[in-house]
């Protein structure tokens, strides 16, 4: 009986919903999107995707180290490194970019490859990127005794894959393995390893404060070296089109290939102020209204 | 008894079905765009999911949207419209449903200016509102229906940006143009 009554609410309740319409997503699938508020994250390259044919222009800036005090208004007196970085999009997943790192006057050319995507139905519990790059230190030597570094002895590599994953609205937190190789880890360049390859692990957690500001985290621990890992602490801050990273970071080093093999200071008197600016243009066709 | 009740389930489906309520128009691919007009930056937002259902016998409007389909024309301020704005995870659709306050008597060919009232639903906030509008029969089984009103974000609890880089204005024009069929 009980089953027959069942059956009869169920066949009516069309008459009784017909009036409106059913509240229904106009897609099955979405993406879960802002894992990170940007492109990079403190020093590394993240998950988060640009859109097709948007420009995205980061400049970023290390400083000296803390421990100097007022005297040296902690750090910003003191030699800043500064990269600029331009990525295209060319479509949804495959993006371009250049950078230029001062230290060691280094030209980066890079890829970032977005092959997953996390959803909001969890089908797809996380996104995966790849980056690959190589770079050039076009340093004067002129002055070493021995012959100047030929463009091959110059060169290195990095390599990384990001797993990333936002757990709830409020935290976002990547995993990228990563590589670097150095054709020729000359001691002349500004890196403390002596070893060709370098193996690490990169960590980045993002904690939304509010809607447009984040505390974020960097820890970068080494795998097959002796170097201190590379520790940093920030603020994301995004105003409108820009985003605004402020941190505490161990290490100078901006460019991929430094960072692991750059060395790091004490995390405390050897942290060094951070500072990056994010920018995104549009370049594709926009509707004049 | 059993049998009588589902027999009787059977032949409601069959005495009611939507066919015969011969004045339903429905779409799912209704135009809706939204203009902000602030000093300095002046942008719209459209979408062409809207669904809509007019019934002119029961005399009743309903419209949602999914917010997740408005593009502005740069993905950033989208995703930005949708995570901190809009907040469209909690919050999905924008929703109207009223009725229409003057008596319709619609010839095809005509035009006719009405006012809807009802109950427009965004950000989880419910308000009574007003929309003026022109329904035009083109045809038997097709319904024109064009409206414009305005939806001031305070009222939504909808956030302004603070710090300024694409300027939001207060209030928003939203235009509504879509054809229905039975």
């Amino acid at each position: 009986m009980k089953k027959t009554i069942l059956f009869l609410i169920i066949s009516c309740l069309p008459l009784l919903v017909k009036a409106q319409l059913e509240r229904k997503p106009a897609t099955d699938v979405q993406d879960v999107e802002l894992i990170f508020h940007a492109p990079r994250h403190i020093n590394l390259l993240t998950v988060e995707p640009l859109d097709k044919k948007t420009l995205q222009f980061a400049i970023m800036h290390t400083f000296g180290t803390l421990d100097g005090g007022i005297q040296n208004l902690y750090g910003l007196d003191n030699g800043a490194n500064i990269q600029f970085s331009f990525e295209y999009a060319l479509n949804d997943k495959f993006s371009l970019g250049a950078a230029r790192q001062s230290r060691d006057k280094i030209y980066n050319l890079y890829g970032r490859y977005h092959i997953l995507k996390q959803t909001q139905d969890n089908k797809m519990p996380f996104s995966l990127s790849l980056m690959g790059g190589a770079g050039v230190n076009t340093s004067n030597y002129s002055f070493l005794q021995e012959s100047n570094p030929t463009f091959a002895e110059r060169s290195s590599f990095a390599f990384q894959m990001m797993g990333a994953r936002k757990f709830t609205d409020r935290i976002s937190v990547q995993v990228s393995p990563m590589l670097a190789y150095f054709v020729d880890p000359n001691p002349i360049f500004l890196i403390e390893g002596d070893q060709n390859l370098y193996l690490a692990l990169g960590f980045s957690g993002k904690y939304k404060i509010s809607g447009k500001s984040s505390l974020t985290l960097q820890w970068i621990p080494n795998l097959n070296n002796n170097l201190r890992n590379n520790l940093g602490v920030g603020i994301d801050l995004e105003a409108g089109g820009h985003v605004f990273q402020m941190y505490f970071v161990t290490s100078q080093a901006l460019n991929e290939q430094y960072l692991l093999a750059g060395g790091n200071g004490v995390p405390g008197e050897g942290f060094r102020i951070g500072f990056n600016v994010n920018r995104v243009f549009a370049t594709g066709r926009r509707k004049s209204k | 008894m059993k049998k009588r009740i589902y027999l009787f389930s059977i032949l409601s489906f069959l005495i009611f079905p939507e066919k015969v309520l011969s004045q339903v128009f429905k779409t799912e691919k209704g135009n809706v765009e939204f203009l902000s007009k602030a000093s300095l930056n002046e942008f719209t937002g459209k979408s062409s999911d809207l669904n809509g259902l007019v019934d002119l016998e029961k005399n009743l409007l309903d419209f949602f949207i999914d917010l997740n389909t408005l593009r502005t024309g740069i993905g950033l301020r989208d995703r930005h419209m949708r995570e901190n704005y809009l907040e469209t995870k909690k919050y999905p659709y924008a929703e109207f449903t009223g009725k229409i306050g003057t008596e319709i008597n619609l010839v095809v060919g005509q035009s006719k200016s009405v006012i809807a009232k009802g109950k427009f639903k965004i950000h989880g906030v419910e308000r009574e509102i007003e929309v003026p509008g022109k329904l035009t029969a083109i045809s038997d089984s097709e319904l024109q229906l064009e409206a414009k009103f305005t939806v001031l974000l305070s009222d939504y609890n909808i956030d302004i940006p603070t710090v300024v880089f694409y300027e939001l204005a207060e209030d928003q024009i939203v235009s509504i143009r879509a054809i229905l069929k039975k």
